[in-house]
């Protein structure tokens, strides 16, 4: 196995180095199809839309695209139709941090991104602690510290075990040795409105769906949980920077393909969204959204699948959570 | 006054040609996705996103409004027409609607949902205008013990919304709560009766269950009792297709009542217009001098839902508007549209741009005038349907519950669940379990389980959270009256028949 993807390196090396245009041999002979676990206006579907428009606008590639929405199974569905459509290099999956958490707790979901072929990632949500902006909370220093008087009193807001928000949580009590409540909401709002009516005590969020209300003093944020300072908040501390040095958890996005297709197809869609990722179209979308543009090669994106699952693996196993896989 | 002259400059920025234009194609748009099972609004909206991006903002979010309020509107007409709910909040309208077409009021179900949706649409309208600001902070007052005590009223109702039997319906609501529970759990992220099968981790889908049971199985109960081989009657005289005085008349407790209803519960982001539509109906059920006639065909049975999931809708802008916050995806992807033409839903949005805020607002009511306007001459076109002869009339219902069973996912398993849960209602029919309180178990479980736990979370443990706190303490005692309420009925009924012997 190892030897075979040496192999491969090394020919897709001497081929870029020696016949380069031989190399983009592969074009698309019909429509594009990106396919989206979620309905029209769900999250992936949206990006799947803002990806095409960013390919359009930026003229990057002149061919159809269009968004097939494979609903069901919180995810699977969307999975298993990658798998079923083996060879087929017309088939685009939006990837997200779920298509490599579901396979870990789910038995039932036995599609795994690290069976299909990778072809990039290209975004990454960063996220940031926050608080009410009435909170006595100045820092996470004190959240932790009130937390560690009150084991299990004070609250936090999210999604289910398996979301970046828990996995966040996981690894800050684990280093601190508090323990605080997490109450799980099933939509954004939920969670928002817990927090600013004052039942539960802190949340972690997406910079975009905060910013108004932390303009109107609603909402505090305390840091962020990202390697580094995000532009849009220069003066807010990294968790390392505010005294809690924890492992990056990176909720990202990206593309991947059926298992089996051709290399030149392969390269064919890495250069395809290397090239989005460097038009002015995708850095206004990236801007908009306050999200970090991340292109991953091909390659580099099936290593960042598996390390991704191991860290993921980790922290569930560390937290109770019941991991199949 | 500030806030009538800050409307007056809404209106003059909503009746401007071009704005008025967008705000009349925007509610076409709505209605016909109203009309048509399984495309709901928040997709209708999600498609027409990119092309409203070269437009101006106003004019563009003008349009997308009216969508979803129109979305509403048209949701009632299937409902009534073909026993087929267009949307999951006009689910109760089925109950009464069509059995009113069926008695030959056809014409008169729609002109009331149409005109219920315009008073109740319009209150949610004013209260947006007038109470925004601090009804938003009483939504968040709003934590899982008080949605707790929320769906538990509106499980209670089982005891008015059930037929004859009242364990035949406790059972059904039972099956209803079950169904409800499959799919992956929030709180653990585990599997709950998926029996191996990837396609139930999500879950099943409420339209599927809601259109099996009252399309599908109404069109098999209809073949097996052979009861109308030629069409439903319609009358010929364009004044009886409308509501008659007397039925409006009728319905004059249903429009607040679904206006009020409607407007709080749509302001709770944890709570959806589905719910707001089975609490006004069993509020106005509860309250009837003639409970029994519901499920007959009375108009305020369509009246009081239809206007609880319009005055919804108002509802749900309060928070949008005020704190930013979406309570369901429609009003999710509204959010999103808004941002990326750079205005900016929150607390700041009133001051900041109040051109939009009022702006919106006045082309709301705008839209509201539309609807009315553009629906109640549809009324008589479509009370037509019902000539149709039933061996057309009955594909039709198949071919449109299908398009709404694929219009939720293209997924083939859908249609063998739409099959399940048609053969399911039919058997129900015929063992005289009544279907409506499985849709109730299935709207409210998911909720009320979610809330329980949230609860327990943080109380450690301590049930007493779930009454020690006033509102919901309020809430459940009220639904605690609604469960003995039959008793209470009965024993007064006694009473006065002793005193008359």
């Amino acid at each position: 196995m190892k030897r075979r993807h040496l192999l491969a390196a090394g020919g897709t090396l001497a081929l870029a180095g020696l016949v380069r245009p031989a190399h983009a041999a592969w074009t698309p002979s019909r429509p594009i199809e990106f396919v989206a676990h979620n309905g029209p206006g769900s999250g992936p579907d949206v990006f799947a839309r803002a990806l095409i428009s960013a390919i359009e606008q930026d003229r990057i590639f002149s061919g159809r695209i269009q968004v097939a929405n494979r609903v069901g199974g919180g995810g699977a569905t969307a999975m298993n139709y990658m798998m079923e459509r083996r060879g087929d290099a017309h088939v685009v999956g939006i990837w997200t941090s779920l298509w490599m958490s579901l396979p870990l707790v789910q038995a039932e979901a036995r599609s795994l991104v690290t069976e299909m072929t990778a072809i990039a990632r290209v975004a990454i949500e960063p996220a940031v602690i926050i608080v009410r902006g009435d909170s006595p909370y100045r820092s996470l220093a004190d959240f932790v510290e009130a937390a560690r008087a009150r084991p299990g009193q004070v609250r936090q807001s999210g999604g289910s075990p398996t979301a970046r928000d828990a996995l966040v949580r996981q690894l800050l009590m684990a280093h601190t040795g508090a323990r605080w409540a997490f109450i799980s909401f099933p939509s954004g709002g939920e969670r928002m409105s817990a927090l600013l009516g004052g039942h539960v005590d802190m949340m972690v969020a997406e910079p975009a769906e905060i910013r108004e209300q932390v303009r109107a003093g609603r909402l505090r944020i305390l840091a962020t949980a990202t390697a580094t300072r995000l532009p849009l908040l220069p003066d807010v501390p990294t968790l390392a920077e505010a005294g809690f040095p924890i492992a990056d958890v990176i909720q990202a996005r990206g593309l991947l393909a059926p298992p089996g297709i051709p290399e030149e197809a392969v390269a064919f869609y890495g250069d395809l969204f290397r090239r989005m990722s460097e038009g002015p179209a995708w850095a206004k979308y990236v801007e908009d959204n306050q999200l970090q543009s991340a292109f991953l090669s091909p390659a580099d994106t099936a290593a960042f699948f598996r390390s991704y699952q191991g860290q993921l693996r980790d922290i569930l196993q560390a937290g109770g959570v019941r991991v199949v896989r | 006054m500030e806030t009538l002259a800050a409307l007056g400059q809404g209106f003059a920025v909503a009746l401007q040609p071009e704005n008025l234009l967008w705000c009349l194609l925007g509610c076409f748009l709505g209605t016909i996705v109203g009309v048509l099972p399984g495309l709901g609004p928040a997709a209708t909206i999600a498609l027409l996103l990119p092309l409203t991006f070269g437009m101006d903002p106003t004019g563009g979010i003008i349009m997308l409004a009216g969508i979803y309020f129109g979305a509403k509107y048209g949701g009632s007409t299937t409902s009534i027409l073909l026993n087929i709910p267009g949307e999951a909040s006009s689910v109760v309208t089925c109950l009464d609607g069509y059995q009113m077409a069926r008695k030959g009021r056809g014409g008169a179900a729609l002109g009331i949902a149409a005109i219920a949706s315009f008073v109740a649409g319009t209150f949610g309208i004013v209260a947006l205008t007038l109470l925004a600001p601090p009804i938003a902070e009483f939504a968040l007052s709003f934590s899982s013990p008080e949605y707790f005590a929320l769906m538990v009223l509106g499980l209670s109702l089982v005891v008015v919304l059930g037929g004859s039997s009242l364990i035949k319906a406790l059972l059904a609501l039972l099956v209803g709560l079950w169904l409800t529970s499959i799919g992956t759990d929030l709180f653990t992220s585990q599997s709950r009766f998926t029996f191996g099968s990837s396609f139930l981790l999500g879950g099943i889908d409420f339209m599927i269950v809601a259109v099996g049971l009252f399309a599908i199985a109404g069109v098999l109960e209809s073949i097996r009792a052979r009861e109308e081989t030629t069409a439903l009657p319609v009358p010929n005289r364009l004044r009886e297709l409308m509501p008659s005085w007397a039925e409006l008349k009728a319905c004059r407790f249903a429009f607040l009542n679904g206006s009020v209803v409607g407007f709080i519960v749509g302001v709770l982001p944890g709570a959806g217009s589905a719910i707001a539509s089975f609490i006004a109906y069993g509020v106005e059920k509860t309250v009837s001098r003639h409970p029994e006639k519901f499920g007959t065909g009375v108009p305020e049975g369509v009246a009081a839902p239809e206007g609880a999931n319009n005055a919804d809708s108002g509802g749900a802008m309060v928070p949008l508007l005020t704190l930013g916050i979406p309570g369901g995806g429609s009003t999710a992807i509204l959010l999103s549209a808004l941002i990326v033409w750079g205005v900016k839903p929150g607390p700041l949005m009133m001051t900041e741009s109040p051109e939009v805020f009022w702006g919106l607002i006045a082309s709301l009511y705008i839209g509201s005038v539309m609807l009315l306007v553009m629906n109640l001459p549809l009324v008589p076109l479509f009370a037509q349907i019902l000539r149709i002869p039933v061996y057309v009339l009955f594909p039709l219902i198949f071919g449109l519950a299908l398009v709404g069973a694929f219009g939720v996912s293209d997924n083939p398993m859908n249609l063998l669940l739409l099959a399940g849960f048609g053969l399911l209602g039919y058997v129900m029919v015929q063992f005289g379990f009544p279907p409506a309180p499985l849709i109730l178990g299935f709207v409210l479980g998911d909720a009320m389980e979610r809330a329980v736990r949230q609860s327990l979370t943080m109380s450690l443990g301590d049930p007493a959270i779930l009454v020690e706190r006033p509102l919901s303490a309020v809430m459940l005692a009220l639904a605690a009256l609604v469960l003995v309420s039959p008793l209470i009925g009965r024993l007064l009924r006694r009473r006065r028949a002793g005193v008359a012997v």
